[in-house]
């Protein structure tokens, strides 16, 4: 049984710690490339994956401002506040329905 | 490239504030609308772009300490600071959720019964899971001085091994308290004492998810050799984090779990 649990401690050890300890150092390719003087500012610095975040979040961001602007609007707020008082609506009148048939 | 003749970091110019503050926008303007108007898109669409901010903005900071070298000794006296600083004005978060606490429950009114805890309520065992958490935390904070003494001694493995420890202690003082939530015999809507318990004790569950989360992006730049013997502030930030999430803790426990019971 101890030598059984000894085993499982080895096996989680190797697992918890193999993977994460064969990783080589790559910082110094790193420094090399953020270093290089090729004028590109530090969120672009890393290359064409960087350039798509980039943009794919500043279209998020104008997208949502417009998005602010018009889901705030007193129109839509209305709409909306029509809308849901129509579910209350029908949903206390099948709430009304369901317990006056079962009074009887 | 033109030299500076100092050693403070000129940044560059970033996008990244304009996004958070719309994404802070969508938040709060996507807040109001679902509590008003049933609909969660604005702020769900504010969470995304907010995700999105911070990743890149984070990153940039690591690549302009770990890659550029930019975080001299100046520097990083002005980033210690600003972690302190940061740490100040949770302090003073957490102290007035303290305070709503002990105003209700140094003087109870008759309407709870006059009484503390209210009449009705049944609060939960200060030796059951409660005090499993307090075991839990405390013993997170020896693993994370472990990490930083294997760090400062260059001991690669034995940082990862408790750094990995760290983190599952914190991810399973959340599942205990997530359980605690799901079971307990009170919500948030039963008198004031639901109100402070539940608003105190989940905003430090929150905390805790925060610091967590700290900690594992640490353990994946201690594997990717960011973390040097003398220069490892990010770690050190996230270690003095993970203490004021205890100490929270440990003020939590006394106050509203023991004295409060």
């Amino acid at each position: 049984m101890f030598r059984q649990i000894q085993a499982l401690q080895v096996l989680a050890r190797r697992s918890i710690g193999s993977s994460a300890m064969r990783q080589s150092n790559k910082v110094p390719n790193k420094q090399k490339m953020f270093q290089e003087d090729n004028g590109m500012p530090i969120h672009l610095k890393g290359g064409s994956s960087d350039a798509l975040l980039y943009r794919g979040t500043m279209v998020l961001t104008v997208l949502e401002t417009f998005c602010v602007e018009f889901a705030c609007s007193p129109r839509v707020c209305e709409q909306q506040r029509r809308a849901n008082r129509r579910d209350i609506f029908s949903f206390r009148v099948k709430k009304e329905l369901v317990t006056s048939s079962t009074s009887w | 490239m033109a030299h500076q003749a100092h050693a403070y970091h000129m940044v560059d110019p970033s996008p990244w504030p304009l996004t958070g503050a719309v994404a802070a926008l969508l938040m709060t303007s996507g807040l109001a609308m679902w509590f008003h108007y049933n609909t969660t898109t604005l702020m769900i669409l504010g969470t995304i772009l907010l995700l999105l901010t911070m990743y890149q903005w984070w990153r940039d900071i690591v690549r302009e300490g770990t890659y550029q070298g930019h975080h001299t000794p100046p520097v990083q006296k002005g980033l210690r600071y600003g972690m302190i600083l940061f740490i100040t004005s949770e302090v003073f978060f957490f102290l007035g959720f303290f305070w709503a606490f002990f105003h209700s429950s140094l003087a109870p009114t008759p309407e709870i019964g006059g009484c503390w805890p209210p009449t009705g309520i049944t609060p939960l065992d200060p030796f059951g899971v409660p005090l499993l958490n307090t075991a839990v935390l405390l013993a997170s904070g020896v693993t994370v001085t472990w990490a930083h003494h294997s760090i400062m001694e260059g001991e690669r493995k034995q940082a990862i091994q408790s750094l990995a420890l760290t983190i599952l202690l914190g991810g399973y003082f959340t599942f205990l308290q997530a359980m605690e939530y799901y079971e307990a015999p009170f919500t948030i809507a039963d008198s004031v004492y639901g109100s402070t318990f539940f608003v105190a004790t989940g905003f430090h569950g929150l905390h805790v998810i925060i610091g967590t989360t700290f900690l594992a992006v640490c353990l994946l730049r201690q594997i990717n050799y960011h973390f040097t013997v003398e220069h490892h502030f990010g770690f050190e930030a996230a270690a003095w984090y993970w203490h004021f999430v205890d100490v929270v803790w440990l003020f939590l426990y006394i106050s509203i779990y023991w004295w409060g019971s």
